[in-house]
């Protein structure tokens, strides 16, 4: 058995021979999910990062503990799965992605869209609005339609609608869980008196 | 929780004679700018490899530096320090998920990093193949193995791939909480009775020589390291991180009243430099390459956590499975 200064490790009986022995089957890699958090009521859903998950409910789980673990900054949070975003081309340098799509928005509502936008390198995609279309390609040409572009947009995505799995209002409570962990902040941790105390008490010797 | 001193690919000279010499200079010329890479721009084959590498030896770091300290959240003394070290610990596995996402936008998946780290393919830092014999050893590493971390960590958050710097960022913030927290177990070990002073000189004592391996070793001047420098994947040299390591910590463990098991280790007022003992880089490159004293332990935790987890990888793969309610 494998032995350790760790009576974790210990416990786990690992034999030597497995300790050796350095083969992991198949790949098993859950799929990954994009998490989008709101940190504020005026301000919009913004994109954090990803999670690996086996569904929904449990991308849910991960990124709220991934990305919320410090609960003050997040108000709402939602998952989209990878491949049920559509990303548009990065445009370069200074110029508006939008002004790259050819083609006449249809008019027609089908289907519901999410979009989001990218302005600068370096940040992350923010939630820009909700538009009607029949596809992907025409949702692009809705959004371009429908928003106004003080600034260049370098990057969109969309999603549908249905595709977006979203906290629910009542659960605001979930986001409360900072008053009794105050230990896992820095500001819990002050020490200046103890070595002041300290140097003080060396000084008198 | 991170080691510099990065293991780079070893470069060709002819390593970028395949890049199209155009898109080379439109992407040097956006770093020149301050400007991010992003996931789906043109990058060299090159720069991909290397980030890819130095991100996934992070997240391992993390992951295996969560093992030393881990050990002492059973035994830490009081309610208090078991929480925080928990919450500490549970940062750094949080760190290592953020760390893997920011590599998989390279195009290398979670799972193959993770066998790689079991299988011994990929390194991590070299710091945590030491063990944490006492809780004063659990005290430097929450203290001064993050302080060198943040050294690291807020250097590379500079860096020019977008994914790994907003990680860093997220990282950083997290790291605040550890290195008061560490702090305050140091200055509470020092400062307390004598049989607490010596154990944490102690823990100071063995600690100090993997320490000062932490940065790797000094950068060779070489092409290499140019090309990385220059497009903004190493963003400091090994050097000039352990200076400044050396220049913010080393009056805050001596006025603990504290000693380092270095004769030679002081501060060359007209140079601005320390100076130390050459650390023994066979001993470094002995111990990375699978020869310490915990290297085994560490890979084969990893292993068995991966192996008897997969039940549970499997049952939540399998979602069709209906529950039905027992008829009687
Ligand atoms: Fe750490
Ligand atoms: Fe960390
Ligand atoms: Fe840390």
């Amino acid at each position: 058995m494998l032995k350790s200064l760790d009576p974790r490790v210990n416990r786990l009986n690992i034999p030597l021979e497995e300790a050796a022995h350095a083969q992991k089957n198949k790949l098993d890699q859950f799929e990954t999910y994009e998490v989008f958090v709101q940190t504020k009521e005026d301000k919009p859903f913004e994109h954090v990062g990803i999670v690996h998950a086996p569904n929904e409910e449990m991308a849910f789980l991960f990124a709220k503990e991934q990305y919320t673990r410090r609960g003050m900054f997040c108000i709402s949070l939602c998952v989209i799965k990878t491949e049920n975003i559509r990303v548009s081309d990065y445009s370069e340098n200074q110029k508006d992605i939008y002004d790259t799509f050819e083609g006449k928005y249809s008019g027609k509502t089908t289907y519901s869209f999410e979009v989001f936008h990218l302005i600068k390198r370096g940040k992350q995609h923010k939630y820009e609005g909700n538009v009607q279309a029949k596809n992907f390609e025409d949702a692009l040409l809705a959004a371009r339609d429908t928003y106004p572009r003080n600034k260049p947009v370098l990057n969109v995505w969309v999603v549908k609608s249905e595709d977006i799995f979203v906290s629910d209002e009542e659960d605001q409570d979930l986001w409360d869980t900072l008053q009794e962990k105050k230990y896992r902040d820095a500001i819990d941790y002050r020490a200046a008196d103890k070595i002041k105390a300290f140097k003080e008490k060396q000084h008198e010797h | 929780m991170y080691g510099g001193g990065n293991v780079f690919e070893r470069m060709k000279a002819t390593a970028l004679v395949d890049e199209d010499p155009r898109k080379l200079a439109e992407f040097e010329a956006r770093i020149e700018r301050g400007e991010k890479i992003e996931p789906k721009d043109w990058m060299p084959q090159l720069y991909r490899k290397q980030l890819i590498r130095m991100i996934e030896q992070h997240a391992h770091s993390e992951i295996i530096g969560a093992l030393p300290e881990g050990t002492w959240i059973t035994r830490a003394p009081g309610f208090k320090r078991k929480l925080a070290l928990m919450a500490k610990v549970q940062d750094e596995v949080g760190h290592a998920q953020l760390l893997y996402a920011a590599a998989e936008t390279l195009g290398k998946s979670r799972e193959k990093m993770i066998d790689d780290l079991i299988t011994g393919k990929s390194k991590y830092s070299n710091i945590f193949n030491y063990p944490a014999f006492t809780w004063a050893d659990s005290c430097f590493i929450s203290w001064l193995v993050d302080a060198g971390a943040i050294v690291n960590q807020l250097a590379n958050a500079k860096g020019s791939y977008g994914p790994y710097c907003r990680a860093l960022e997220r990282i950083c913030a997290e790291e605040s909480f550890h290195l008061k927290y560490g702090h305050h177990c140091v200055i509470h070990m020092a400062t307390g009775s004598k049989k607490q002073r010596e154990m944490m000189q102690a823990a100071i004592n063995r600690w100090w020589p993997p320490m000062m391996h932490f940065f790797g070793p000094s950068d060779t001047i070489s092409v290499h390291s140019e090309i990385l420098m220059k497009w903004k994947v190493k963003m400091a040299s090994n050097d000039a991180c352990r200076q400044q390591f050396l220049d913010m910590y080393v009056p805050k463990i001596w006025e603990l009243g504290l000693t380092i098991p270095d004769k030679n280790l002081q501060k060359n007022n007209e140079t601005g430099q320390w100076e130390y003992t050459e650390p023994d880089w066979d001993e470094f490159k002995r111990v990375i390459n699978g020869d310490g004293p915990c290297n085994k332990e560490r890979l084969a935790v990893r292993r068995t956590a991966e192996e008897r987890g997969r039940w549970v990888r499997e049952a939540l793969l399998a979602p069709k499975t209906k529950y039905i309610t027992p008829l009687a």
